[in-house]
């Protein structure tokens, strides 16, 4: 019997030795229960840090169930229960905060990663970090969407999901231009706006002229950009981190007629923050007169035309050799590798261009080496096509994918052909020069 | 005695208590007083193949062969799919060996003990090496699905065997069509295979886009291709 042999044992040991033994196995138990117990917890928060996207789908659909207010969404012909789903699909929270969504991982997260690298908080302990900290530097800020219903109309919103074009002049224009269709882009809006009260018509019966002086004495062109209107005089945003954060986010007032609900402007003048929290546009203690003086400009002052000139020179064939080389450092190193990389030197992330993401399906474009890029891409037939095959109007598709995205920062009508590097700045006339050179050439190596 | 068999007995319940504490150890090394790293060991074959990698791109196919042979000896043995690093190791080696024709002469980069039959020094040998080449494609291809990048590697080796050398054409034809031929060098074995089903024109296509893609004219020379 073990017992037997536990007390057989026990009669030898002296009672000293017999204590410490008893102690040692105790001490070991309850720290092994401990740890249990620690490694259960920690199991529990790890499901309940945060709510689950189920979690925030149930809670909100109770909300869009029993708040009124959230008619509006369906009344912009949107559905935000279908836009709510759109928000996971298109990975919104993989650059915005506010989407209603928990923020995706950091190392996938485009704003909180290159904060961190900006900062020094990015582990990787790489000697290329000090060029990454300069290339994330203008990308280190995306809007957030809290309450976006509250200051923005449905319809915008849509039309600019649908249609990004370059609104905030002083943040590299990064939102992407989606594979979604106009019914998509209503669904993501109604959701976006969710809770916002319909919008009211609103007669503004300020002085332009007033509002305009108002603008110049209070230093608004600190921060924002007016187009089609005389410039205001601006002073240059050099103060500290917040002031040239602010300046980035403010949006070139042109566009305020056409996104901002006409009811709230005003109210937004004289508290920003009580439309939204977060917001970095300060309050300058106006009167009610002043701020609708000031809304009067912005929303009815007449506006010069845009210029409407093309935007893509495109520049003729250089006479030298261009080999691929240099197209890897002055193009695809540069811009095109975040999304369309290699997935076998990144946990199997290819980015989305390759293995997927921002809801498009995986293209299998990878533009990390000769050999792959040669290879194509997936299209939409399924079939592999040649990234150098001729569009409708004889251009290479790589270069008609570079001059498609100047036209979609310009706000142009998008062709059939997506423009990128998508959500990033496009790349010069002489970049494009060089890449239509090099295919011309029979794409040395 | 007696003291003897208490000095024992008490030695058989510490034993039996330090082997209950392993037993009731958690897997969960924070619960033992802090966290317990392994030590971490760079893998050298990683660096090692991204070089031998850029060395086949540059053209410097034996320092490339060499490198791998001398990294992973035993590369012969393993599975290609099996991992990444070893896919890679193996395609750069099968590529060396189908553009060698199956014989590396590699006395000078690999030491004697390690170059088991890559010398090719016998016909049975040289044949062996194109066979582990071309299946080592094959599985590669495979396991890549339609990379068109994988296919023309793969058309490559085919070219270098009579009884594939058909299939080598259809793969690199049905490419080319579509350009996606990824190397200069897969332009050159459809070269060669043209000029060896008599279509002279369309050798002279191929070699013309071999020729602007390779900066070395040496690459693209028709006649080594698929001999």
């Amino acid at each position: 019997m073990p017992g037997g042999h536990a007390s057989e044992l026990s009669r030898h040991m002296t009672p000293r030795a017999l204590r410490c033994l008893v102690a040692l196995l105790a001490l070991l138990a309850a720290s092994c229960g401990g740890a249990r117990d620690e490694g259960a917890g920690t199991g529990r928060l790890a499901v309940t840090a945060g709510p689950t996207a189920t979690d925030v789908a149930r809670s909100t659909s109770r909300a869009l169930a029993e708040d009124p207010a959230t008619a509006v969404g369906a009344a912009a012909n949107g559905d935000p229960d279908r836009g709510r789903a759109l928000v996971l699909e298109y990975e919104c929270n993989r650059c915005h905060d506010g989407t209603g969504q928990p923020a995706i991982a950091t190392e996938r997260h485009c704003t909180h990663c290159h904060e961190d690298i900006a900062t020094g908080r990015f582990g990787a302990g790489t000697p290329r970090i000090a060029e990454w900290k300069r290339s994330v530097l203008p990308y280190r800020h995306a809007p957030t969407l809290d309450d976006l219903g509250k200051r923005l109309r449905p319809g915008w919103v849509a039309r600019f999901v649908h249609e990004p074009y370059d609104v905030r002049p002083n943040l590299a224009a990064t939102m992407p231009r989606l594979a979604l269709d106009a019914g998509k882009a209503a669904d993501l809006a109604a959701y976006l706006t969710r809770d916002a009260p319909r919008e009211r018509d609103v007669a503004l019966a300020g002085s332009a002229a007033a509002g305009r002086a108002l603008m110049e004495a209070k230093g608004c062109g600190g921060c924002h950009v007016f187009s089609g209107v005389p410039a205001l005089p601006s002073t240059p945003a050099l103060g500290d981190a917040i002031r040239r954060t602010a300046a980035e986010l403010a949006p070139d007032l042109r566009h305020t007629r056409d996104r901002f609900r006409r009811d709230a402007l005003v109210p937004w003048l004289l508290a920003p923050s009580s439309l939204k929290p977060t917001t970095l546009m300060p309050s300058h203690s106006l009167t009610e007169r002043e701020a609708t003086d000031i809304a009067t400009y912005v929303l009815e002052t007449p506006l010069a035309p845009r210029d409407d000139t093309p935007v893509v020179k495109r520049l003729p064939l250089l006479a030298r050799t261009v080999t691929y080389s240099e197209i890897e450092r002055r193009v695809l190193a540069i811009t095109c590798r975040h999304c369309h990389g290699d997935p076998d030197v990144a946990g199997g992330d290819g980015g989305p261009g390759n293995t997927g993401g921002f809801g498009f399906s995986p293209r299998g474009l990878d533009l990390s080496s000769y050999r792959s890029a040669s290879a194509g891409l997936l299209g939409r037939d399924g079939e592999r096509h040649s990234l150098f095959e001729r569009t409708k109007d004889g251009t290479p598709l790589l270069v008609a994918a570079l001059v498609a995205r100047r036209e979609e920062e310009a706000g142009r009508a998008p062709g059939d052909v997506r423009g990128m590097p998508l959500g990033l700045p496009s790349v010069g006339a002489e970049e494009v020069q060089l890449v239509e050179t090099w295919i011309a050439q029979g794409r040395p190596r | 005695m007696n003291s003897l068999s208490r000095i024992v007995g008490s030695a058989v319940f510490v034993a039996s208590g330090v082997f209950a504490a392993t037993l009731l150890a958690p897997a969960d090394a924070r619960a033992c007083g802090g966290e317990w790293y392994p030590m971490m060991q760079v893998d050298p074959r990683i660096q090692g193949t991204d070089k031998a990698e850029d060395a086949l791109d540059e053209g410097k196919t034996l320092a490339a062969a060499g490198s791998v042979i001398r990294m992973i000896p035993h590369i012969r043995q393993l599975d290609v799919t099996k991992t990444k690093i070893v896919q890679r190791a193996s395609r750069v080696l099968a590529l060396a060996t189908v553009r060698y024709d199956g014989a590396l002469p590699l006395s000078l980069e690999v030491p004697y003990y390690a170059q088991g039959t890559w010398l090719g020094r016998t016909d049975a040998q040289r044949r062996a090496n194109l066979d582990w080449a071309t299946k080592t494609l094959r599985a590669i291809a495979s396991a890549r699905h339609d990379d068109p990048a994988a296919r023309t590697e793969l058309a490559e080796g085919l070219a270098r065997v009579d009884a594939t050398r058909g299939e080598a054409r259809g793969i690199l034809e049905e490419l080319a069509k579509k350009d996606l031929i990824t190397s200069p060098d897969g332009y050159a074995v459809l070269a060669t295979l043209r000029e060896r089903d008599g279509d002279a024109e369309g050798r002279r296509a191929a070699l013309d886009r071999c020729k602007a893609m390779s900066p070395n004219a040496a690459a693209c020379r028709a006649d080594t291709r698929a001999s």
